[in-house]
């Protein structure tokens, strides 16, 4: 009986489950074709050894049809309390007016993939366009509670980007984790590919001609660094893209709940003495950051054992 | 000043900026306005004359004489003396380039024309070409009595260091006109760089001045040329060409506000050609730099790479300091002051208008700029070495007083990369193969020649070469001491077949014998199997990208001794450790890529994917001694310094440890808590409890939830 009710209990208060749908196109030639399926391949791969409660779809060069009906499908499925990631690699297209994503057969428009996603109740979505010419498509894309991420500023950088390589590294190295909570936000992946995005360019002596920005805000044009007091990169901030450890699992479990509170009250600590820093001697801040610090260290190997 | 090796990557190196380019390029706005003008006002145009358009040039009105030499050659297209106005007027403001245009504008209208082919003769010296004396010879055969040109072929000769000749050429000139200033400026020239104290070729013209002024500055006596400059002003202070080299050899040797004083006149007086506006663009950045100052050095770095490449910089030139201090016998009367460029633009501002091909570094008594190896891609260039090179001009010229004739400050230069290892070495190049098959190496009193006038743009590379390895060969047959010995008779300007007679006990010519057959066994394979090795080369490249291993494996070893020095782009080493490894010979790959290594192999790709291999063979301490070469040829590679941070825990050596994570953090890493973790933990190897708390608590300010680090945390303060 006892077990019976703690298994009800974790199933009300299991989290939204998130569902991701990675699409690539085409690439117009073999090495292209053979680049897309990689990454396609790769964030499928991070996405399934990361577990959870997930969907993870992956269509490899499909037409039209096929990503109408599986984005159709989709939104027959998911809750509005559920995630969506929606990951588009390949070659795009801005003709000024129009950014089209390159598949077999007819391409599919931005504002035709606004439409569907919009017909998908999951209430935080997170689309991360990493195709040439993507910034077109941020006009169509954004919307409040949507974190829109593209490779390029504008739909005028027409090269072939590395920004995707990157992303897909993103969901399977720890260092993307820069907060290390085990999990990687949907800001800190975009900061992670950015940053290596810069890094492959500058390493190679090669003029940029991809520069990665994110839109969460529903009506900006899209930021190469967010900023935080504009309210920009916050959505992007709280956006699980992938959870690497087994916090997720802990945070389901009721007899762990004190500890839980007492390690977010702490952390809250934590922050409002980092807000406060610049008013504080370095000696009184260092002092109390460190007891804050042992303290949460001291509830973390409780919550451990 | 050190060049990129020949056998980077076979690339080409473009020539080093020179002074001056195009100003009715640069100045394009106003070529527009002035053309436009000339148009509307053709017809008041009528008056201007080409003794118009010389006075103005004579006042230093450069924008205003053109304009008038511009309307003459437009009403008079067929006329080619208006483009040689024109091209002397452009080198003049300092664009060969631009002038060479004109000129040969002048001469598609008559070939013969003698103002036009001296104008290129002019041209070619400016931009220290090999072809200068031939064109100036053509010049005087279209006009025996040119005296410009009779005079040119002097300058030419001494900037060869050829004395006599360049006095016999000075003396025909006068023959010619006794009063011409350029051939008496050679004069004087000679009687000043041989520390006469007094000359009866005495110019008393400012662009006579002007000329001493440039031999100065070739043989690096800049304290002199800067005199010269001065003098040639008092007598005319519009001679614009002078106040741009003051300002800009006062820049070179750090004298910031003098140079901007003098730079900022030239501007603002309408004389702003690049070498003007790119030096004050260069010295507006100024700001950007860090400085770092020690008793014996002065370290000037980029802020934006200072935090990372100060430590590795800053041994390097303390190493330097000491072993030189010891070699030279001689105590530096002040700091060396390093600057490092991490865009290759602003230090090539540094080396306009010298002679040369491609620097990597460039040395002015005792300050050294140099391109900062994230300036370059990642392994084409060993900036130790390069560091190393130019420290040694610093002592060899102090030694000297300036006297060292370039060839012999170089080839002691080549010679000390060697003398820390074997790796840092030159290697024997393609370029230097073929001029050692066609016995196109210069005669040792001659060398010169190859550095100020190459026949073609391989010679200077090849000079390099050839001079660092007759400082090897005098070091191995005479000793050290020989090598000082002739230091100290440059030192009192006397020429190298004198110094080779007194300190070597041989003739010139017999040292070039000696010298010969003491490199053709060194170099003999390379040479008599070169092209066999170019066509293995491709070979064994095509299998590779075939993965035809089994060819690879057959032909490469072969192919890989027949030139050993080989270590850049698909050298054969890398193929076979491929082939090896695709083959499941983890051993025999391994083998191949130290090869690579011990012969210099610079990738930092190749020698990570060696040192990988070495630690999973479990030789750590190896594999840590092979990335730490990186740091002294691409040290911006944020996984080899993790990499190399973790081998020095593993092996007990906290302190490299600490080094290689700061550098991390330097290096404005993705993921600073994990770094500043792992920095604390190198503090805990050496005992460092403070410093280690410090970079935890950096790291959990970052990331509060950072288990490792909380645990440490617990750890350091139970204890």
């Amino acid at each position: 009986m006892k077990t019976a009710a703690l298994l009800l209990l974790m199933a009300l208060a299991a989290p939204a489950a998130t569902y991701y749908v990675t699409i690539s196109g085409l690439g117009g030639e073999p090495d292209y074709d053979q680049r897309f399926k990689m990454v396609a391949d790769d964030i499928g791969n991070s996405l399934k050894k990361a577990g959870g409660d997930t969907n993870v779809i992956t269509l490899e060069a499909p037409k039209r049809e096929q990503i109408r009906a599986k984005l159709e499908e989709v939104a027959r499925e998911a809750k509005p309390a559920d995630l969506l990631v929606v990951m588009l690699i390949g070659h795009g297209t801005y003709d000024g007016v129009d950014y089209k994503f390159n598949i077999p057969g007819t391409d599919i428009s931005g504002a035709e993939l606004a439409k569907l996603l919009d017909s998908i109740p999951a209430g935080k979505q997170c689309v991360v366009n990493m195709t040439s010419s993507s910034g077109g498509s941020i006009e169509f894309l954004r919307r409040p509670n949507r974190v829109v991420i593209t490779a390029t500023k504008s739909g005028t950088e027409k090269n072939a980007t590395v920004f995707a390589r990157y992303f897909a590294e993103a969901l399977r190295d720890p260092a993307a984790d820069a907060d290390k909570n085990e999990t990687v936000s949907a800001l800190e992946a975009f900061r992670y590919a950015q940053h290596k995005t810069t890094e492959f360019y500058d390493t190679n002596k090669r003029l940029a001609t991809e520069h990665a920005v994110i839109e969460d805000t529903g009506k900006g044009e899209g930021s190469k660094d967010p900023n935080a007091e504009a309210g920009e990169g916050r959505l992007a901030a709280a956006f699980p893209i992938v959870r690497l450890g087994a916090n997720a699992a802990a945070a389901r479990d009721p007899l762990k709940k004190p500890l839980l509170d007492q390690k977010e009250a702490l952390e809250q600590q934590i922050d409002q003495l980092k807000y406060n820093k610049a008013a504080l001697p370095e000696a009184q801040y260092k002092q109390q950051l460190t007891q804050l610090l042992l303290q949460l260290a001291k509830v973390q190997e409780a919550l451990d054992k | 000043m050190r060049l990129l090796g020949a056998g980077v990557r076979f690339r080409e190196m473009a020539n080093s900026p020179q002074r001056h380019r195009g100003f009715r390029e640069v100045t394009e706005n106003t070529f527009v306005v002035t053309f436009v003008c000339g148009l509307l006002l053709a017809g008041t145009l009528t008056a201007q004359t080409v003794q118009q358009g010389d006075a103005l040039w004579k006042q230093g009105r450069y924008s205003e004489a053109n304009e008038v030499f511009m309307a003459l050659s437009e009403r008079n297209p067929g006329n080619a003396e208006y483009h040689v106005k024109l091209g002397r007027l452009s080198l003049d403001y300092g664009y060969p380039d631009q002038a060479q245009g004109d000129f040969e504008k002048a001469l598609a209208i008559d070939k013969t024309n003698a103002g036009a082919l001296l104008g290129m003769a002019m041209v070619s010296a400016e931009l220290y070409e090999g072809k200068a004396a031939d064109l100036a010879h053509k010049a005087l055969e279209a006009d025996p009595k040119l005296v410009e040109a009779q005079a040119l072929l002097a300058r030419v000769a001494l900037e060869d260091n050829n004395d006599k000749l360049a006095a016999e050429e000075a003396h025909k000139a006068l023959d010619m006109d006794a009063k011409n200033v350029e051939a008496k400026a050679v004069l004087a020239s000679l009687d000043l760089l041989a520390d006469k104290k007094e000359t009866q070729w005495d110019p008393h013209e400012a662009r006579g001045y002007l000329t001493i002024g440039h031999f100065f500055f070739l043989n690096r006596r800049y304290d002199e040329e800067i005199a010269a400059d001065r003098k040639a002003l008092e007598l005319d202070p519009s001679l614009w060409p002078a106040r741009a080299d003051l300002g800009v050899s006062l820049m070179r040797l750090g004298r910031n506000d003098e140079a901007l004083k003098e730079l900022e006149l030239c501007y603002n007086s309408g004389f702003k050609n690049r070498l003007v506006s790119n030096t004050l663009k260069l010295m507006s950045t100024y700001d950007r730099f860090t400085t770092f100052t020690t008793d014996k050095t002065i370290l000037v770095l980029n802020k934006k790479e200072a935090e990372l490449l100060r430590p590795y910089f800053q041994a390097e030139m303390d190493r330097n300091l000491r072993d030189y201090e010891a070699k030279y016998k001689l105590k530096l009367s002040g700091p060396v002051r390093v600057e490092v460029y991490p865009d290759h633009e602003d230090f090539a501002i540094r080396t306009a208008g010298m002679p040369g091909l491609g620097a990597l570094g460039v040395t002015f008594q005792r300050v050294i700029a140099m391109d900062s190896p994230s300036g370059r891609v990642p392994g084409s260039f060993h900036w130790a070495a390069t560091l190393r090179h130019e420290m040694s001009h610093v002592f060899t010229l102090t030694m000297t007083n300036s006297h060292v004739p370039r060839w012999f400050t170089e080839g002691i230069a080549v010679h000390e990369e060697g003398t820390v290892s074997p790796e840092w070495s030159d290697r024997v190049g393609p370029n230097e193969i073929e001029a050692i098959k066609d016995h196109k190496l210069l005669p040792i009193d001659t060398l010169d020649r190859g550095f100020v006038h190459p026949t073609a743009p391989a010679q200077v590379i090849v000079s390099y070469f050839q001079a660092g390895k007759i400082c090897d060969f005098i070091t191995e047959k005479w000793g050290w001491d020989a090598i000082l010995a002739m230091l100290h008779d440059y030192a009192t300007s006397v020429d190298t077949p004198t110094v080779i007679r007194k300190e070597l006990k041989v003739e010139p010519a017999e040292f070039d014998k000696q010298f010969m057959a003491w490199l053709d066994p060194q170099v003999q394979k390379q040479v008599q199997h070169f092209s066999e090795w170019r066509e293995g080369f491709k070979m064994v490249n095509a299998a590779v990208a075939k993965k035809d291993w089994d060819a690879v494996l057959r032909e490469g070893p072969a192919i890989r001794d027949d030139y050993p020095d080989y270590v850049e782009a698909d050298s054969m080493y890398e193929a076979l450790a491929k082939a090896y490894t695709a083959k499941g010979n983890n051993a025999a790959a391994t083998k191949e890529l130290q090869a690579y290594v011990k012969n210099g192999g610079r990738d930092p790709e190749t020698i990570k994917s060696l040192a990988k291999q070495l630690i999973d063979a479990g030789k750590k301490e190896e594999a840590a001694a092979v990335l730490d070469r990186i740091n002294l040829i691409f040290p911006e590679d944020r996984d080899m310094h993790v990499l190399l941070g973790g081998l020095a825990m593993d092996i007990g050596k906290p302190q490299e440890a600490i080094r290689e994570y700061h550098a991390v953090l330097a290096d404005k890493p993705l993921d600073p808590a994990q770094a500043h973790y792992d920095l604390a933990r190198a503090y805990v190897g050496a005992k460092q409890t403070d410093k280690a708390k410090d970079e935890l608590l950096a790291a959990l300010e970052i990331a509060p939830g950072f288990r490792p680090a909380q645990k440490l945390l617990l750890k350091l303060s139970e204890n």
